[in-house]
């Protein structure tokens, strides 16, 4: 679904470098449940930023679901965006003055979907995040969980094959958070491969395998059971090494 | 294509202050434009409409005698011989009138005896040389003969003969040709038409019988005197400061009134005209600018404040383009918002002007023009702030500050 291999990123202002990610190496599985983690500063956003098309990297080479996603026109990306990857942001990222309905609706017109096939998967989505019945309020009608719902909703109404999650559940309260990781773990359950960069090692402890960023590299790896304090249980070095 | 209008629309209609008064802007500024361009219109068109004289080569020269000795008919005599003499002048007269200068006189023509009333026209008293002098085309019949020329009038001395535009003739004779047939003086005396001019203008600019004008074979009175003078090409200009200088001193027993080339006159004549389309001009630019200004405002501010929203777009699968349609669409629906009150206002202030002040009536083409215009200002004024949108990176959707 998503492979990276040797992936580099500096940000350069007219004084400084800042080297973002360095030979940075992961591949995703189809249907897989990975979270990343990291400290802040330690390239997490620029990998979600690259993983999601949203920006360039300098060296290295990203397929996203088997397509070299290297000097792709913008066009293209945006395209591919639209229809491989759904994106949740910490900040919901909805639009305050559409309704719920509309801000699903987004992605879904700039797809070209017809409005009978909108319709239903905007229905579909806010179903799955039971949101139906609210789908004319507008997102500030909403409390934080449930607009990250309809986030959600909206990111899966395309049906993506990768969901993207960047601190999903950094501005809801603890209880509102495990909500949203059951949801996404569900969704996961559904065949839907999930991202998840997150600095709440708890939550990261949910997903499948976790993926942890140090100054722009992976620093560790592990799955299934996280490891004992000290140690790297299941650390797959194979993974992080150049294809 | 998806054009997106509904949502558009819709965060429009949740906050429409700025694009409230940004469509008002639009009406006001549709509003004048409509109207004004009527009547700069008007007005280019009149100033615009052509006199049938030979304007860039003819001036006017008037003196005016002031002491017992004066010789009303030996100055006459003397001047026009001398002025005819010039190398370079085609023709000199004497005249009553000057076109356009707004003064002169006027009489109601009959076309049968017994009429109380007869068709109002500019009078001319000329010379031999009048048509030659005033540079005008004769269609029918002929010029004035100089044993034809009447002394000036004393008492209510009968016309034999006068000259038509040909716009005169035709309220004259709507039935047919005026060459030949006769017209009446307030005496019932018959006058015959000689001659039909085809176009010239009279001595009121704003009168609507401007181009009814009748020239009879008369000196006109003095003791003031009106002399028109007709040059060839290019010599007018040289020849005027001759003629000043000779009549301010060759005659001690009158006075050199003025000497003013035709073009001056005419332009005299249509100043208002000019300085009302200028200003009228002035003022529709200036509020299309700052309807444009408006635009360009909210437009920039919708940009500036919604850089994150914008880069959720792009993160969610809008390309550079559907970002410069969504900017331009939702102007261009403000715009259109503003230019659909302001046809009903241009309706309403078109129709308070042409109540009150006579003035025309916006048409559909004026209406549609400047719809068009409004439109087209509107989209020019959003490019800029809508290309500036599409360059917000999708990034920005995930950055938290």
């Amino acid at each position: 679904m998503l492979d990276m291999q040797g992936i580099s990123k500096i940000y350069r202002t007219d004084l400084i470098e800042t080297h973002a990610l360095r030979q940075f190496s992961l591949r995703v599985e189809a249907g897989d449940f990975v979270a990343v983690t990291g400290p802040s500063g330690s390239g997490k956003t620029t990998f979600m930023n690259i993983a999601g098309l949203l920006e360039d990297f300098d060296t290295g080479r990203y397929q996203l679901d088997g397509t070299d996603v290297s000097g792709l026109s913008d066009a293209v990306r945006s395209r591919l965006r639209n229809e491989r990857i759904g994106f949740i942001f910490q900040s919901f990222n909805l639009i305050p003055e559409l309704d719920i309905f509309d801000n699903v609706d987004v992605p879904l017109r700039y797809r070209g979907f017809s409005r009978r096939d909108r319709a239903e998967r905007i229905a579909s989505a806010l179903d799955l995040v039971g949101l139906r019945s609210r789908m004319h309020h507008l997102p500030a009608q909403l409390s934080g969980g449930q607009q990250q719902r309809a986030a959600i909703a909206r990111a899966l109404a395309g049906d993506p094959g990768l969901l993207l999650a960047d601190e999903p559940t950094g501005n809801v309260d603890s209880l509102m958070a495990r909500q949203i990781m059951d949801l996404l773990e569900e969704i996961n359950e559904m065949g839907t491969t999930i991202v998840l960069v997150t600095h709440d090692l708890e939550l990261a402890r949910r997903a499948r395998r976790n993926v942890h960023i140090v100054d722009g590299q992976v620093s560790d790896f592990w799955s299934l059971e996280p490891p004992a304090p000290g140690l790297h249980a299941g650390l797959v070095p194979a993974m992080m090494a150049p294809a | 294509m998806n054009w997106n209008l509904r949502p558009i629309l819709v965060a429009i209609w949740r906050s429409p202050t700025g694009a409230l008064l940004v469509a008002l802007q639009v009406a006001l500024a549709l509003a004048v434009l409509v109207n004004a361009a009527g009547i700069v219109q008007q007005r280019v068109q009149k100033v615009g409409r052509p006199n049938g004289m030979d304007t860039p080569n003819q001036f006017v020269v008037a003196v005016s005698g002031f002491t017992r000795e004066f010789d009303y008919t030996a100055m006459l005599a003397t001047d026009l011989a001398w002025l005819r003499g010039l190398p370079g002048v085609v023709a000199a007269s004497v005249t009553s009138a000057v076109p356009l200068l707004d003064s002169g006189s006027s009489a109601g023509i009959r076309n049968a005896p017994g009429l109380k009333a007869g068709r109002q026209a500019n009078i001319f008293e000329m010379d031999e040389q009048g048509l030659a002098a005033l540079g005008v085309r004769l269609v029918a019949g002929r010029a004035f003969s100089a044993e034809e020329i009447l002394p000036p009038a004393q008492g209510n001395q009968a016309l034999p003969q006068i000259l038509l535009t040909r716009a005169l003739a035709r309220v004259l004779f709507p039935d047919g040709d005026a060459l030949g047939r006769q017209v009446y003086d307030p005496l019932d005396r018959p006058i015959t038409v000689t001659g039909i001019i085809e176009h010239m203008h009279g001595n009121w600019v704003d009168w609507d019988k401007l181009d009814h004008v009748a020239i009879v074979p008369r000196v006109p009175e003095g003791p003031q005197a009106l002399y028109l003078v007709r040059t060839r090409a290019g010599e007018r200009d040289a020849l005027m400061r001759r003629v000043e200088e000779h009549m301010a001193t060759s005659d001690p027993t009158r006075l050199l009134l003025w000497v003013r080339s035709m073009s001056s006159i005419e332009r005299r004549a249509y100043l208002a005209d000019r300085n009302l389309a200028i200003f009228l001009t002035a003022v529709t630019a200036a509020l299309l600018l700052v309807a444009a200004l408006g635009i360009f405002g909210l437009a920039t501010y919708n940009v500036a404040a919604r850089t994150r929203q914008i880069g959720t777009r792009r993160a969610l699968g809008a390309r550079r383009g559907d970002i410069v349609r969504h900017f331009l669409l939702e102007s261009s629906l403000v715009t259109t918002a503003g230019a659909t009150a302001g046809v009903a206002l241009a309706l309403a202030a078109g129709y308070w002007l042409s109540v009150t002040w006579q003035l025309p009536r916006p048409g559909l083409l004026h209406l549609s023009t400047g719809v068009a215009a409004v439109w087209i200002i509107g989209l020019l004024a959003a490019w800029q702030p809508a290309r500036r949108a599409a360059a917000v990176p999708p990034a920005v959707a995930t950055r938290t500050v």
